[in-house]
């Protein structure tokens, strides 16, 4: 008798101890896999840090990925797989495509809440999307967060934006647009071109017509960036070239070469080698592993560490692990300390963490470098 | 074993399936494809999904580049055009669902004929580069155009069945299951009547067909009417599905999975069709599932193995195009005749 109910005792012990199931669909292999590998350790190396000091608690955290390939069928093939074999309370998704495709789903299940690699625009809507979040600003709050530095350090000045023809590229303009005359910024050129394109000339020439004293790319990785630089270096431009998040990754500038030097963009974490001030979970990283981390490992590193804030701070207030609790708990995070992975204390009042700086590409130290303060907009 | 099969009649000869063992693996097979959903967890039903949208498409391509002998790389582009028709109409009219699916059938059919006119001046690789060209000028359209949600596509509701709303793999398995083996019931008979035999005629020569008797350009544009139909309903099927179909959703690399797909499983074959659809989805599924197998071994497996696994599925592709150029039907085939013969031939 006392054995059964030793037993029980125990059955229940394990129960309220049971892990908390992290999935995840990483683009480990395809076209954005230089970002899935990231991620993927981002997320490991933060669940680590959590489990080793005894997890949630009590709850270790669980991860359990699958590649996708970056296809939305694969990634929703995952979806699947990992919410029919474990009891899923946080998820990270790969792409737009598959945030929008699994929406109905999660909002089924109502058991989780989800981020992912994607700051596309529609998604930081929380009617539309009441358990999703982006651990950064949106893309069209990356287009205001470089404005509002354009707007300081030159006002009335003019302003091109250069954007691949994807659902990615067009994301920020209309809005940007919008944002620019606001912010008394003239936009004299707007130039698409088409994905995976690498021969830029004939663009570059419109450019140089437009002259504009800042450029703004959106929606590339890479190429064709340093192409379109490098022509409209060699053409006696002087305008200044920035980019959005993809793109701001050191080791992918330092592959720019020359067209590197004096890059800059928005970038709303801080960089691996950055040493400025205290930041611990920083310091923690670069002892974990000594070698450069990309940008994506600290979008995955963040994204995990607010994911399970939110459980942490759902458990404390003693509810029940649903998603709309852990969402609820998301936007009760104010002037959060991330360790240093951002360099200023965060709040989540939407869907969003509308914050980022302008970092600056030095080529002598081969470094992105601050070039602003930190920017927070909405205040 | 069995020695052979006595055929008394033209019908006889002409039947899908000649001997009473077939027709028991048949219904054997149709009651496990209705059992699944009851016994297999979601996983397994979305893939069975999945894989049933694929041999529908596989199989309209069949019919194209397998039995007309046209080569074709639009097929993703195609199922684009369903895809985008069943949105359409299920956001701005709110048709019932199988009407969605025949309409963007014969839309899709009748953008295929039009694709299909340059397939009377060329043929093989150059008739491939114009389904690109076509299909560049359909990803246009699809992101441009206001009617289809220009690059952020359109979000559907699901498709409706008396009031229940197949939201779910598990009942969308109801609409896909049975639509994709009708339509592959439909292709297999459909090389049993004329129009058929006229494509497999021209696939063979098209100047001794067209001797014949056959209308070349109406028989070709036939079957591109046929295959875009295909590729239209599962495209359709596709949608509701996922239910958001963007621009990206059906890209060129999808057009090749689908012409990779035929030749795997065996050109010209219904059986090869299935195959090589079944095989190109589920493999690298199955891939995956070794390499979780291997986790409590190998420290972070899925990160260290994934690429190498896109390399076994590469090979076993060139493996199979080297060891069985008839493809996966073939091999079948072989498997078959062994039994036939079994035990006293091995």
């Amino acid at each position: 008798m006392a054995g059964l109910a030793l037993g029980a005792v125990e059955a229940r012990a394990q129960a309220s101890n049971e892990d908390i199931v992290l999935g995840g669909s990483i683009p480990l292999t395809g076209v954005f896999a230089f970002a899935g590998v990231g991620i993927h350790a981002g997320i490991q190396d933060y669940l680590k840090i959590v489990n080793d000091a005894g997890g949630i608690k009590g709850h270790k955290i669980k991860y359990v990925a699958e590649d996708t390939g970056y296809k939305v069928d694969a990634s929703v093939a995952a979806f699947n797989k990992i919410t029919s074999q474990e009891k899923v309370t946080l998820y990270y998704g790969d792409s737009t495509g598959f945030a929008k495709t699994i929406n109905p789903e999660l909002e089924r299940k109502g058991t989780m809440i989800m981020a992912g690699a994607s700051f596309a625009s529609e998604l930081n809507d929380p009617k539309k999307y009441p358990l999703q979040f982006l651990p950064g600003p949106d893309y069209t709050e990356m287009f205001g967060i470089l404005m509002r530095h354009i707007a300081k350090e030159k006002p009335g000045a003019s302003v091109a934006f250069v954007y691949s023809d994807t659902e990615f590229g067009r994301d920020p303009i209309a809005p940007g647009e919008k944002l620019a005359n606001e912010l008394g910024l003239k936009v004299v050129e707007k130039i698409v071109t088409p994905p995976g394109s690498v021969d830029v000339s004939t663009e570059v020439l419109k450019l140089r017509r437009a002259r504009p004293d800042y450029t703004i790319f959106h929606g590339y990785v890479l190429a064709p960036i340093p192409e379109f630089i490098q022509q409209a270096k060699q053409m006696g431009m002087q305008s200044r070239f920035m980019g959005t998040f993809w793109s701001m990754d050191n080791s992918m500038v330092e592959k720019m070469g020359e067209a590197a030097d004096g890059f800059m963009g928005v970038m709303p974490y801080r960089y691996y080698y950055d040493k400025e001030g205290t930041s611990p979970m920083l310091d923690k990283i670069r002892q974990m592993r000594p070698e450069y981390q990309s940008t994506a490992y600290m979008q995955g590193f963040l994204t995990a560490m607010l994911m399970t804030e939110a459980v942490k701070r759902t458990l404390d207030a003693g509810k029940e692990l649903t998603g709309a609790n852990m969402k609820a708990s998301l936007n009760s995070i104010k002037d959060f300390d991330t360790g240093g992975i951002i360099g200023v204390p965060i709040s989540i009042p939407g869907n969003s963490v509308p914050v980022g700086r302008i970092y600056r590409f030095d080529a002598k130290q081969k470094q992105m470098l601050p070039a602003s303060d930190w920017i927070q907009l909405g205040t | 074993m069995r020695i052979g099969t006595l055929k008394l009649s033209y019908a006889a000869d002409e039947s899908l399936f000649d001997t009473k063992v077939q027709w028991v693996w048949l219904a054997l097979l149709a009651v496990s494809l209705v059992l699944l959903p009851f016994v297999a967890g979601p996983y397994w039903i979305y893939m069975a999904c999945l894989v049933a949208i694929n041999v529908a498409s596989a199989t309209g391509l069949n019919i194209l580049t397998g039995y007309t002998g046209l080569v074709s790389l639009g097929q993703a582009a195609f199922m684009g055009v369903g895809a985008y028709t069943v949105a359409v109409l299920e956001i701005r009219v709110g048709t019932p669902f199988f009407i969605n699916l025949l309409v963007a059938g014969a839309m899709t059919a009748s953008v295929g004929v039009i694709v299909g006119i340059p397939s009377l001046r060329v043929k093989g690789l150059y008739l491939a580069i114009a389904t690109i060209g076509a299909s560049m000028i359909l990803h246009f359209v699809f992101a441009h155009w206001e009617l289809t949600g220009g690059t952020r596509g359109l979000s559907m509701p699901p498709a409706h069945f008396f009031g229940i709303a197949l939201d779910q793999p598990h009942k969308l398995y109801w609409l896909i299951m049975p639509v994709t083996a009708l339509m592959v019931l439909g292709a297999a008979n459909l090389f049993r009547t004329r129009v058929g035999r006229a494509f497999i005629a021209i696939r063979d020569r098209d100047i001794s067909a067209e001797v014949l008797g056959i209308p070349l350009l109406q028989t070709k544009l036939t079957s591109f009417a046929l295959s875009s139909f295909y590729a239209g309903v599962a495209g359709g099927l596709w949608a509701y599905f996922f239910r958001v179909v963007t621009p990206e959703s059906f890209p060129l690399i999808n057009s090749i999975f689908y012409l990779a797909a035929i030749i795997v499983g065996g050109m010209g074959t219904i059986l090869g069709g299935i195959l090589g659809a079944a095989f190109m989805t589920l493999v690298p599924e199955v891939l995956k599932l070794v390499v979780g197998w291997l986790t409590p071994w190998v420290p972070d497996a899925l990160s260290l193995l994934a690429p190498i696994r896109t390399i076994v599925f590469g090979a076993l592709i060139v493996g199979f195009l080297i060891f069985e150029p008839q493809g996966l039907a073939e091999i079948w085939q072989r498997i078959r005749r062994f039994f036939h013969l079994w035990p006293f031939r091995t």
